[in-house]
């Protein structure tokens, strides 16, 4: 494309390549290994709990036993190229390890969010057919249930102080069984994560086994990743991201960042792991960068970061708008800002101005908002430093195109609001399985990203709408339909609809407008039959009881009309 | 009633806690109290400006005797102890500025201590022994200095040595009042309900007022749990030893008798504050979504 129609690449530093032709590993296990080559024994990862108790690995470690861990997968697990392979741990340690060794095995990483019911596991499995799945222990009591009817014939299981110095993780282990009690016993057949590395070990050993070979036969457009999303349509399915997906959109990403130190910066990921937005930008991209990941199990309360704050010369961190509104209300943060700190970067969900603001009151130092798609593997813009536009998602990455189309798919006058429609290495492969629901985001190679925004002069971008009903609960996608489903199941509920409502924390908060046959049925206990049935996030944080729903003429419940104001007179009849 | 084995292994056991404590904080914790004396001062003002008058009080409206009397005014004038540290810890407190609280409040003490009890005693002339006063900031400041520098070297270290003390801490306020009923339960069967009263009161009422006193001047809830605690929890040790020098013979029982007694309620008082203050602390949290957080 011209430079005519990329009127942001003036905005790009001068260090800043427009175009990125080919990325600079063809796989991510050939990245991985080169920068352990590159950083060797200086820390990759450190896992740091609520306590201060940490766990690190060196870059050499995490190559050495991810190399091991793939050759596990391949020869004792007995899993070929191509092969899903479930992660479902919170930031830790193993999952580097994990993934990375996933990469290097020439198998597909499927990664699923820790907090899922086993009902929501199972659907995800259903679809993905894994045939490894590495877990954590104190969230594998779903396991059973999850696995009924598509057992997964693999199972690793790890702890959240895996690789931890002996002493501090048996306190945790301690902790965890007789205060917490989080520990319930893994009934299913399973190996521990050490114990498969230690095994892997000995084949390479014994065998000979070299892990390059793998990498051999692993192409840059193979698919390295199954991303789990709603999307536009909120039919849950797998992104397929490739190799090259995902270490272009690595480059592209830290080619926008500028002042960074290769080897000497810290970053803090406090955002889930399994998330692509810390995914490709703290996980892969910061290793690529040679940083120290600082790894939070749980952000929550926020009063866990403080000791990862407190011990570590944070120099990089990545939220989302809830985090950075949550940390400048914190008295702890607010009485001392980490001083080491150049930026930090916003995704998941809009930021808002005014926690923008505060936080640089606070921290003195900017956030930079970018924009993306798990489909988009996902960083698509990104607010160049010392040039963020407040309300701004930014210019396109290198590499990138950027467009508004109206609805018959041609392109708006430059100012004009369209469907954002995008172009680039990073776009997604397609849906797994699904060609149907990605002949209906992928037109010609271009995402229609389902969101309506508006290119300035400049060739800055801004969000203005959704395009569909998609609420946006914390940078989590909930789908009405997902909700509705599980409402109107309750024996008690006739209908139900869902929208999403600004809220505070949350930027959305689900709404459920109810229905019920059952007239003792409180909010308390849709909420809590919810909690049952869906993760946290889902549930709704309001119900209304109504004696209707407003519906079209062919009886489809219209969720727009629920968004309206209240009338403040009601008509009598 | 404690003899000098027991005495020794307490000593211990408040070093190997106070290590802990002193692995939880960092010297920015400390220039951060010291660059707001707000605290600080209200911590001085609270100690020696409510706590005697509180004692005061006590000793005039309840009916006791004389050297039970002079027993309550000593108590109430007493500068804060280690104990105050290990209750701020558990009620999610700032531990810094206890740890300066207790240390201003004993310094000052040896000025203060005899000022206020002229002012409320009149006569009452007593003897300081600076000795149990230096034991008092050492066993303290030594300890958490350690304790820091241990954190500072691993972070692991300093988080296992934290895990320890806490759980030493745990056990310690269980052995006092555990230990303490069976050695003195003739005395607990003889002293009457006034001079009770006085032992409980004096601390429950001097959290109170410490922690309504910092509300009441805006200090954060974090600091106004610190200010109640560091107020209403004194150093009993250094009471009975100012007694042990000060008086003799039958009087120095008798008026033995308050700090004694206080010694077992302050545990019991401040546990349950404690667990009013963590409950508080949790509900004042901010509630995080489940989602991306």
């Amino acid at each position: 494309m011209s430079q005519g129609n990329r009127p942001w690449t003036a905005f790009y530093g001068p260090a800043v390549r427009t175009d990125i032709e080919t990325a600079a590993y063809r796989t991510i296990g050939d990245m991985v290994s080169s920068v352990a080559h590159l950083y060797g024994s200086k820390p990759a990862f450190t896992a740091c709990l609520p306590n201060g108790m940490n766990g690190s690995l060196s870059f050499a470690q995490v190559d050495e036993m991810s190399d091991a861990l793939a050759v596990y997968l391949r020869e004792t697990a007995g899993l070929s190229k191509g092969d899903r392979v479930a992660l479902q741990v919170p930031n830790g340690l193993s999952f580097p390890v994990a993934a990375f060794a996933v990469f290097k095995a020439g198998c597909v990483l499927v990664n699923v969010n820790p907090l899922y019911t086993a009902e929501e596991m199972a659907k995800q499995f259903a679809d993905a057919q894994p045939q490894a799945l590495i877990v954590v222990d104190i969230f594998a009591d779903k396991l059973a249930q999850a696995l009924r009817g598509h057992p997964v014939p693999n199972i690793i299981v790890t702890q959240v102080a895996e690789f931890f110095p002996a002493m501090p993780r048996g306190i945790v282990r301690l902790v965890q069984k007789h205060w917490d009690r989080t520990l319930a016993p893994v009934t299913l057949p399973h190996i521990r994560l050490p114990q498969a590395i230690a095994a892997g070990r000995d084949i390479q050993s014994g065998k000979g086994i070299a892990v390059e070979s793998y990498r051999a036969q692993i192409e840059p457009d193979d698919i390295a990743c199954l991303q789990y999303t709603g999307g536009t349509t909120g039919v849950s399915k797998g992104a397929m991201l490739t190799h090259e997906n995902l270490l272009m959109n690595m480059e592209q990403s830290m080619e926008m960042i500028s002042g960074v130190e290769k080897g000497r910066e810290v970053a803090l990921t406090a955002l889930p792991l399994y998330h692509i937005f810390a995914f490709t930008v703290n996980l892969l991209g910061f290793y690529y960068l040679g940083a120290r990941n600082v790894l939070i199990p749980n952000p929550r309360p926020l009063t866990n970061l403080k000791r990862a704050f407190e011990n570590y010369p944070i120099t990089w961190m990545s939220g989302v708008n809830t985090l950075f509104n949550g940390l400048s209300n914190e008295i702890w943060f607010l009485d001392s800002p980490p001083k080491h700190l150049k930026f930090a970067s916003a995704g998941g969900m809009a930021l808002q101005s005014s926690v923008a603001a505060r936080w640089e009151e606070v921290t003195g130092k900017p956030v930079l908002e970018g924009y993306g798609l798990t489909e988009s593997s996902p960083v698509l813009t990104f607010n160049p430093l010392g040039k963020t536009r407040p309300g701004s998602i930014g210019i396109p990455v290198p590499s990138t195109d950027l467009r508004c189309l109206d609805d018959a798919g041609n392109e708006v006058r430059q100012g004009e609001a369209g469907e954002l429609a995008a172009r680039g290495p990073q776009v997604m492969k397609g849906y797994w399985q699904k060609p149907e629901e990605t002949a209906g985001t992928m037109r010609d190679g271009w995402l229609l990203t389902g969101d309506i925004g508006i290119m300035d002069a400049d060739g800055y971008f801004s969000i203005v709408d959704r395009k569909k009903d998609m609420v946006l609960v914390s940078g989590f996608n909930v789908y009405p339909n997902e909700i509705e489903d599980c409402l109107v199941r309750h024996p008690g509920i006739v209908e139900a609809a869902v929208i999403g409502v600004p809220d505070g924390a949350s930027g959305e908060a689900i709404k459920a407008f109810v229905v019920r046959s059952d007239r003792t049925l409180t909010e308390a206990v849709i909420r809590a039959y919810c909690k049952e049935h869906l993760t946290g996030y889902k549930v709704p944080k309001s119900v209304e009881f109504r004696e209707d729903l407003p519906k079209s003429n062919v009886g489809k419940i219209l969720r727009k009309d629920l968004r309206k104001p209240v009338p403040a007179l009601r008509d009598a009849s | 009633m404690v003899g000098p084995f027991e005495q020794a292994l307490l000593a211990l056991m408040i070093f190997v806690i106070m290590l802990g404590m002193g692995a939880s904080l960092t010297p920015r914790d400390f220039v951060l109290a010291l660059k707001r004396p707000y605290g600080l001062m209200i911590g001085v003002v609270s100690q020696y400006g409510f706590m005697p008058f509180i004692g005061f009080l006590l000793a005039l409206l309840l009916p006791v005797s004389d050297p039970i009397k002079i027993g309550i005014l000593i108590m109430s004038c007493m500068p804060g102890g280690t104990t105050s540290n290990i209750f701020t810890y558990f009620s999610k407190g700032n531990l810094a500025l206890s740890v300066l609280m207790t240390v201003t409040s004993t310094v000052f003490g040896v000025l203060l201590i005899p000022i206020v009890l002229v002012v409320y005693a009149g006569a009452l002339d007593v003897d300081i022994p600076r000795e149990n006063i230096i034991i008092t900031l050492v066993l303290l400041l030594v300890p958490v200095a350690i304790g820091m520098v241990l954190r500072k070297f691993n972070a692991n270290v300093g988080a296992v040595t934290e895990f320890l003390g806490s759980m030493l801490a745990v056990f310690f306020i269980l052995f006092l009042i555990v230990s303490w009923i069976p050695r003195n339960f003739t005395f607990l069967l003889e002293t009457g309900w006034a001079t009770y009263v006085a032992a409980i009161a004096i601390g429950l009422i001097g959290i109170t007022v410490g922690y309504l006193f910092a509300k009441a001047l805006r200090l954060h809830p974090r600091n106004a749990r610190t200010v109640g605690l560091e107020t209403g929890i004194q150093n009993g040790p250094l009471a009975i030893a100012i007694i042990a020098f000060t008086f003799s013979g039958a009087e120095q029982q008798a008026i033995n008798a308050v700090p004694v007694l206080y010694s077992l309620f302050i545990v019991i008082v401040s546990t349950m504050v404690t667990l009013y203050f963590r409950r508080a602390n949790t509900a004042a949290e901010q509630k995080m979504p489940d989602g991306l957080l």
